[in-house]
């Protein structure tokens, strides 16, 4: 009756799981990343911009006031286009590779937590905490940049713009390696490519924009974005290193313990168990889009148990149930009922059940 | 140098100063290193060339 089920399967099938992947992937491009990459493959971008920029001032259009020249939209635009479908492509290649490789809870969870430790250390990195953080980033081979810079100088503009935009995939950021890290654990190609394609495509605004004004950007503000891309590496880390724990089925990550302060204040009668028969128990969780209800089941210690797993007509990650305890994972269907043996515990068992992306979360509690 | 971006930025010496025949920046190191025609261009032409990129040059 158990099975193990790869969570690159589970990541797949969830159509609401891979939404919000997306939806994630792209808020961090626009924000984190968009800045991050900035930093690192922002004097690509300047070198196709070179040659727009020359045009420009032998035309005369480029004057004293440094006001931007609407020439130069074109080579940012073909720039980023290249990037976005080069990076696409990679998402394609690493999620094929993570399918090979396939990946399990547990080996997310480990990959979840070195995500963590590396956007940790590119934040530490970046705010100059010690000189040791500076192995965090990645440093292309002088052969690698040298041969970039020359093409650069060698192709007419548009070509320059889309050679140099691909070429920035030699140069991946932090925050690109981390979303590389997720594409290689969601273990699709077409997941991976569409997480790629959403980062690249939140990363672009920000290049756009950045690149555009970059006349007016002062050292000041600079510092500023330093700080901020420093700040939100360390949410996101904190955020990676609690979904590991939760796909370990840890009692002590941050989510479970939230949960258990909000059940703790709220009378839970719906989780109470409904007994069908001499040995088996029957239990009843509702799987919502929001997450799992109740989020705590008191179950009896010693008995064999049946988990009915309720959905109707949900749509997010909640669908792809997992209790690492187990090493039972299944795709809920979105609207039915999952029935999941589960074997007599001890008295005061905990048994931690999570969503595949451990946002949402839930224990069964064996104190009856 | 604050970040990979400078390195890049230091190797462009490699083009921009006639003599340089390769330049070795690393941002983990922290260090430079250049290849260069002593005939041609001199170690102070060079640190002269870093120093209005910006960076601030301690020759070992």
């Amino acid at each position: 009756m158990f099975a193990v089920f790869p969570l690159n399967v589970l990541a797949v099938e969830t159509k609401g799981a891979l939404m919000t992947s997306l939806w994630v992937a792209l808020i961090t491009g626009l924000t984190t990343g968009g800045l991050s990459c900035m930093a690192v493959q922002g004097g690509l971008l300047a070198s196709s911009l070179a040659s727009q920029i020359e045009k420009d001032l032998a035309a005369g259009s480029i004057g004293s006031n440094r006001k931007p020249s609407p020439h130069i939209a074109l080579p940012i635009a073909l720039f980023l286009t290249a990037k976005l479908v080069v990076y696409t492509l990679l998402g394609a290649l690493l999620g094929g590779l993570g399918q090979m490789l396939q990946i399990t809870p547990t080996a997310q969870a480990i990959l979840q937590f070195v995500i963590a430790i590396f956007m940790l250390g590119n934040a530490l990195r970046m705010l100059n905490v010690h000189p040791v953080f500076r192995y965090f980033s990645f440093e292309p081979p002088a052969k690698i940049t040298r041969f970039i810079r020359r093409q650069s100088r060698n192709n007419s503009s548009a070509i320059t713009s889309l050679f140099l935009g691909a070429l920035t995939v030699l140069i991946p950021c932090g925050v690109t390696q981390t979303i590389m890290a997720a594409a290689l654990a969601s273990g699709n190609p077409l997941t991976g490519a569409a997480l790629m394609f959403a980062f690249t495509l939140g990363t672009s605004p920000v290049f756009f924009v950045l690149s555009y004004f970059a006349t007016r950007l002062g050292a000041l503000a600079e510092k500023y974005f330093v700080r901020i891309v420093a700040a939100a590496l360390i949410l996101l880390s904190v955020l990676s290193f609690d979904t590991g724990l939760n796909l370990l089925g840890s009692r002590y990550s941050l989510t479970r313990l939230a949960n258990n302060l909000r059940s703790g204040s709220q009378a839970e009668l719906a989780n109470q168990p409904t007994v069908t028969s001499i040995n088996e128990t029957l239990l009843v969780l509702n799987a919502l889009d929001d997450g799992y209800k109740p989020k705590t089941l008191h179950a009896p210690a010693n008995t064999q148990l049946i988990l009915q797993v309720v959905t109707q007509d949900v749509h997010s990650c909640s669908r792809a149930f997992l209790i690492p305890g187990l090493d039972y994972g299944v795709i809920l269907q979105a609207t039915g009922t999952q029935e999941v043996e589960i074997p007599a515990q001890p008295p005061g068992t905990v048994l931690p059940f999570t969503c595949s992306m451990g946002m949402y979360t839930g224990e069964i509690i064996f104190d009856l | 140098m604050h970040c990979v971006n400078c390195a890049m930025r230091l190797q462009q010496l490699e083009d921009d100063l006639p003599g340089v025949i390769a330049v070795d920046a690393s941002y983990r190191r922290q260090k430079m290193s250049v290849q260069f025609d002593e005939t041609r261009v001199s170690a102070t032409e060079i640190i002269a060339a870093a120093q209005r990129l910006g960076y601030t040059i301690r020759p070992e």
